[in-house]
């Protein structure tokens, strides 16, 4: 997005010019990277889907054909809008905090929210389970305080997958955000207060309205990374959270059958898509990557 | 941290470039896999401590015995082997497998026919008739077995037979069964709960053994991933019953975790030496193959690693109390059944083995409820 950003400014002397340029040098590196790297992969996965070995519409017609895979694909989604949803809601009192906060505390926090990031995930996976479990940490002192008398299901379900996912994403909501609000300058706030603005005015009014692109940006970010998670869902999850990624999975590992997970690869990545396009025209996610006024 | 806090958007970007950039190139950091150079034999099993076994009880001996190295890799996935030949980059030799693995990567031609004629045929005589496959010899042999935590069921108060995991009325605590991994659906399990006599599972009834899993389900609290998860669920007191490998159960007890298995109706299957199409050490790999067939190094693999031994001579060269928790061992094999490899490797006109159907259909299952 960056990429296209900078390519979109016009350069004297036309395109060949540029390229000789030391800023086309730079980036003729990363985008023969992303060519080779990226888009070769995903053309042959792309005609995968489509041979079985001659032309087919075969994995499609499989893919509509079965309500289980659409299922898998609603089962997906549920779990990744709960997802983006709870790391907003916690992501940004607490982005919003290391803004007012001193820069000290700031960076303890900066460093409090990256530090599991460095961990496994499947270590986190793992911890979590320790701690959720039937006779986990918080069962057990539940259990002991009386509070209840039969361990609750905290975990193998929509809950467990939400605490797990939640954590693992949170700095990828947290950063965005971050990044937004520390660029809002105080001094409109201080102005509307100064201006009779209750608080709670200024930050609906002006703060709020401000940050909204860090919003975006966080949102989507923790939205297309929760779609594609497959370790956690399926560590923390039940049988309500199979998702599109273990069904891939279990397509292209266990039953080798690369053409239909292609099919089912393809088709994911065009929701996928379909859903950033929309996301990043309605929320103005161009903002945040430097086109528009930000 | 200094930088982070002063984060600008230009900054978050290329952090954000940089995590994806990361996560983007990581595959190709892997390790690259060992060579099968001339002279190097490239072994491919599971790892932890059975590989660990495999060094000390069968590699080492063997690059001592014909002055050519072994080197280890893992695990053997159908999915990375069918890559490399693809590609035309195979860099195995020999796969230590399981039957459903098998089945899939012969359908796809990935594995070499196993020529018995280099195999002694003493040693053969010794193992198995069902662990002869055409491209592959059973040496380790598991089980499926009812596996249970002993602190909610203490032995004697255990269920004894899958019609009894299958009692919710009798046993309260959640069940364990796997999901994915190599394994199919355990359909003559599923079978077994509903009655069905050890001796009469095949040709399996499939309708009726998924309505044996339909009353299953309820009881089910965690659908496992791998059989290391289905030990740790157990060990945690997650689950009170699984259906898991006993062997791997029998591991757990011995380093002290409050597990037991019972052998009853136990679904008997094996892992399997197989050669890699487009080996470029095939007379190797059949010599190692061989070597490792001996009863005695069998035995040796299986005091650290509790599985059955495939060679009968093994039990020569075990104690009484090392032999009495194998699957294998003469009192727990009466009282299993072995797994029908034809049945579950019969081609359908879709041109897909039974094996591949029902685990399809175990995934519909799983998501249609």
């Amino acid at each position: 997005m960056t990429a296209g950003g900078d390519l979109a400014r016009p350069v004297p002397g036309g395109p060949g010019r540029y390229w000789r340029s030391r800023q086309g040098l730079a980036l003729a590196v990363p985008l023969a990277f992303f060519v080779a790297l990226y888009l070769y992969p995903l053309s042959r996965l792309f005609a995968w889907s489509f041979f079985s070995p001659g032309f087919t519409l075969e994995h499609y017609a499989k893919l509509f054909g079965e309500p289980a895979y659409l299922r898998a694909l609603r089962n997906t989604s549920q779990i990744s809008l709960w997802v983006t949803v709870i790391a907003l809601l916690l992501g940004y009192p607490l982005a919003y905090l290391m803004t007012v906060v001193s820069l000290r505390t700031r960076a303890i926090l900066v460093v409090l929210v990256l530090v599991p990031f460095w961990t496994s995930v499947l270590v986190r996976t793992f911890a979590w389970m320790v701690i959720l479990g039937r006779r986990g940490l918080i069962n057990q002192v539940l259990m002991s305080w009386g509070v209840t008398h039969r361990p609750l299901a905290l975990i193998y379900n929509m809950l467990g997958v939400q605490i797990g996912m939640v954590h693992v994403l949170l700095p990828f909501m947290v950063f965005p955000l971050l990044s937004v609000m520390s660029r809002i300058d105080s001094a409109l706030v201080t102005a509307a207060r100064s201006l009779g603005a209750s608080p709670r005015q200024a930050f609906l009014r002006i703060f709020l309205p401000l940050s909204l692109p860090g919003v975006s940006a966080g949102c989507v970010l923790v939205f297309l990374l929760a779609v594609g998670f497959y370790i956690t869902p399926a560590l923390l999850g039940g049988e309500g959270q199979v998702t599109f990624a273990t069904l891939i999975e279990l397509v292209v590992r266990d039953l080798l059958d690369w053409n239909f997970g292609a099919s089912l690869g393809v088709f994911l990545l065009t929701v996928v898509g379909t859903l950033f396009v929309l996301f990043s025209t309605v929320l103005g996610l161009d903002r945040l990557t430097g086109q528009g006024r930000a | 941290m200094k930088e982070q806090t002063h984060s600008t958007r230009r900054q978050f970007v290329k952090l954000v470039s940089a995590v994806g950039a990361t996560a983007a190139v990581g595959p190709f950091f892997h390790a690259r896999p060992a060579r099968a150079d001339k002279g190097e034999l490239v072994v491919v099993s599971w790892g932890g401590s059975w590989a660990k076994s495999l060094r000390e009880v069968m590699f080492t001996p063997f690059e001592k015995e014909t002055g050519y190295k072994v080197r280890d890799d893992g695990p053997p996935e159908g999915a990375k082997l069918k890559a490399m030949i693809q590609s035309g980059d195979v860099t195995w030799d020999i796969l230590d497998t399981d039957l459903p693995a098998i089945q899939t990567m012969v359908k796809d031609g990935l594995l070499d026919p196993l020529d018995y004629g280099k195999l002694d045929k003493s040693k053969l005589d010794r193992i198995p008739k069902p662990l002869h496959n055409s491209h592959g010899i059973g040496h380790k042999i598991y089980s499926f077995n009812i596996v249970y935590n002993t602190k909610a069921l203490p032995t004697g108060k255990h269920p004894r037979s899958w019609a009894e995991v299958w009692d919710g009325q009798k046993f309260k605590g959640g069940r364990s069964f796997n999901f994915r991994g190599g394994i199919a659906p355990q359909l003559e399990i599923a079978l077994l709960a509903d009655g069905v006599p050890m001796d009469k599972l095949y040709p399996i009834d499939i309708e009726r053994a998924w309505k044996s899993m339909d009353r299953l389900r309820p009881l089910v609290t965690k659908w496992y991933q791998s059989h290391a998860e289905a030990i740790q669920l157990l060990t945690a007191g997650e689950v009170d019953i699984s259906c898991t490998v006993g062997p791997r159960g029998i591991y757990a007890k011995r380093t002290g975790a409050p597990v037991d298995v019972d052998y009853n109706q136990g679904k008997l299957g094996s892992d399997y030496w197989c050669v890699v199409k487009g080996s470029k050490n095939r007379d190797v790999a059949l010599q190692f193959i061989n070597f490792a067939l001996d009863g005695k190094r069998q035995a040796g693999m299986v005091k650290e690693n509790p599985y059955g031994p495939s060679n009968s001579t093994a039990f020569d060269f075990l104690t009484p109390e090392e032999a009495k928790d194998l699957t294998t061992s003469p009192d727990n094999i009466k009282r299993q059944f072995w797994i029908n490899e034809e049945w579950w490797g019969k081609l359908g006109p879709d041109n897909k083995n039974e094996n591949q159907k029902q685990k399809e259909r175990f995934a519909t299952w799983m998501l249609n409820k």
